[in-house]
């Protein structure tokens, strides 16, 4: 039986890193936060650009997102870090965090007196919250336990021949076992909706699936709807055509084949976690940070992104795990990548190649680092907005 | 010998693993069944050839699901692109 080695928490899933997170609710407290998350090693810090100025869906994605974060299973604890006058005030954040059963500390700037006394608080707190983690061990868990996020980005035609396909049987294992994946970047789903609709557990999720693909089509038919910007309203780059993509249904299929052959179980919503066992859609864009910050605000452990023309990109203690098929991307950014799909060009079974990967997305979910952890990449941390 | 997969057995294209120059054969991998075909023209890696004669407006499969549909007549060992497959999807004005 395919087993990891985890963290567990008092609810939901166990953590396959045990770090602290200093996340601010609020832009204003970056600074503060980024200064703690310096102080204290095992903390990091979450640093945005929203919390304040922003009203209805646009500051309740911010707050969903946040809270998401926050209540990740990765992390062992959350120093909190506000303003005081933000709108999404601290209190709100953190409130919401320890519901989830997590140590929570939270500080307010305005309260505090100002920036040293409140850095100093917050080392304080982070402090003995990564000391409490560090008499934490790891213990086995079962693949049931195991929620993976499902990305891809740099895309060529390797991508849907070889490591999304790879991907894809790595994700009908995990399900099979009665774990979870998340796929999302709904934005590349448009043309496929028909086929991921004939692939839900119901006709309720089904009707999900299509009104998720139909509202990203109407915003992005908005957003391109005025002729001074119809010349930015191509959904395949030059890149894709260039790659040999001809249509945005092509495009979508090559993309879906990272989500396996499954039923799928239902949709989330962005900052919300899948109430069971199952394949998800997440209703995200698939900008690659905002993708992966929804994966990661849907409680996925670690995300596995396949890229054909190579990307560096990582988020800040949850592993993003890069796979190519590309064996000239493989050998120029080594050190960039975790896994080579390539053999399934030269006509190893997608089977073989997809068990190796398993076993990868498990021995990284046990600890051995990811590429992106040990080079320090953290750029893919990005609220999405409306 | 360049080669080429077919990646569903209802596809219809196969997709290109090299570089192929008009006249050239190309293997073409299915499982364990490799088809030998000729390319009609300069098609580079990553796209696709036609492994069957298509009518206008027939359906071109790939993945085992329509992906468009024949803008003119195709021959076995064409290469299919923006030039001879349209998607109504995608596109603003629902144009060929």
């Amino acid at each position: 039986m395919l087993t990891f080695h985890g963290y567990r928490r008092s609810q939901g899933l166990p953590g396959v890193r045990n770090a602290v997170a200093v996340i601010p609710s609020v832009f204003c407290a970056n600074t503060v936060a980024r200064r703690i998350a310096e102080h204290v090693a095992g903390a990091m810090a979450f640093c945005h650009p929203v919390g304040c100025s922003q009203v209805g869906l646009d500051l309740e994605l911010t707050a969903r997102g946040l809270k998401g974060l926050g209540r990740h299973p990765n992390f062992y604890g959350v120093v909190v870090v506000g303003l005081g006058c933000e709108r999404f005030q601290a209190r709100e954040l953190a409130e919401s965090i320890a519901a989830s059963g997590k140590p929570v500390e939270m500080l307010v700037i305005q309260d505090e007196g100002d920036t040293l006394q409140a850095i100093e608080k917050g080392v304080t707190f982070a402090s003995r919250l990564v000391e409490e983690a560090s008499r934490q061990r790891r213990e086995e868990f079962p693949l049931s336990e195991f929620s993976l996020g499902l990305k891809c980005g740099g895309t060529d035609a390797t991508s849907g021949l070889a490591a999304n396909p790879a991907l894809g049987w790595a994700t009908d294992q995990i399900c099979e076992a009665g774990g979870r994946a998340i796929f999302t970047e709904v934005t590349e789903l448009i043309g496929a909706e028909q086929i991921l609709a004939g692939r839900a557990v119901n006709p309720r999720v089904a009707g999900q699936i299509l009104s998720t693909i139909g509202n990203m089509e109407k915003r992005l038919s908005a957003a391109t709807a005025s002729a001074e910007v119809q010349h930015r309203s191509a959904l395949i780059s030059p890149g894709n055509e260039d790659g040999g993509l001809t249509s945005v249904v092509e495009k979508a299929l090559g993309g879906i084949y990272k989500a396996g052959t499954g039923p799928v179980s239902g949709v989330v919503g962005y900052g919300e976690y899948p109430g069971g066992p199952g394949l998800y859609l997440l209703d995200c864009v698939g900008h690659d940070g905002e993708a992966v910050t929804g994966l990661v605000a849907s409680g996925c452990q670690a995300v596995v992104f396949t890229t054909g023309r190579g990307t560096p990109t990582g988020f800040p203690g949850v592993p993003v795990i890069k796979i190519t098929g590309n064996r000239t991307t493989w050998e120029r950014m080594r050190f960039n990548l975790d896994f080579n799909a390539g053999d399934i060009m030269e006509g190893t079974p997608i089977a073989e190649v997809g068990a190796e990967l398993l076993e990868k997305i498990l021995r990284i979910g046990s600890g051995e680092p990811s590429r992106a952890e040990l080079l320090g990449h953290d750029e893919l941390f990005c609220i999405t907005r409306i | 010998m360049a080669k080429a997969l077919k990646i569903n057995p209802r596809d219809n294209v196969a997709v290109l693993l090299g570089e192929i120059r008009p006249g050239e054969m190309v293997d073409v991998t299915i499982g364990s069944e490799v088809a030998h075909i000729q390319a009609r023209q300069q098609i580079a890696f990553g796209h696709k050839i036609a492994l069957v004669n298509l009518a206008i407006d027939q359906p071109i499969i790939k993945y085992g699901e329509e992906i468009g549909r024949a803008l003119t007549a195709i021959s076995v060992g064409d290469w299919i692109h923006l030039h001879n497959l349209y998607c109504r999807r995608g596109h603003q004005d629902g144009a060929k």
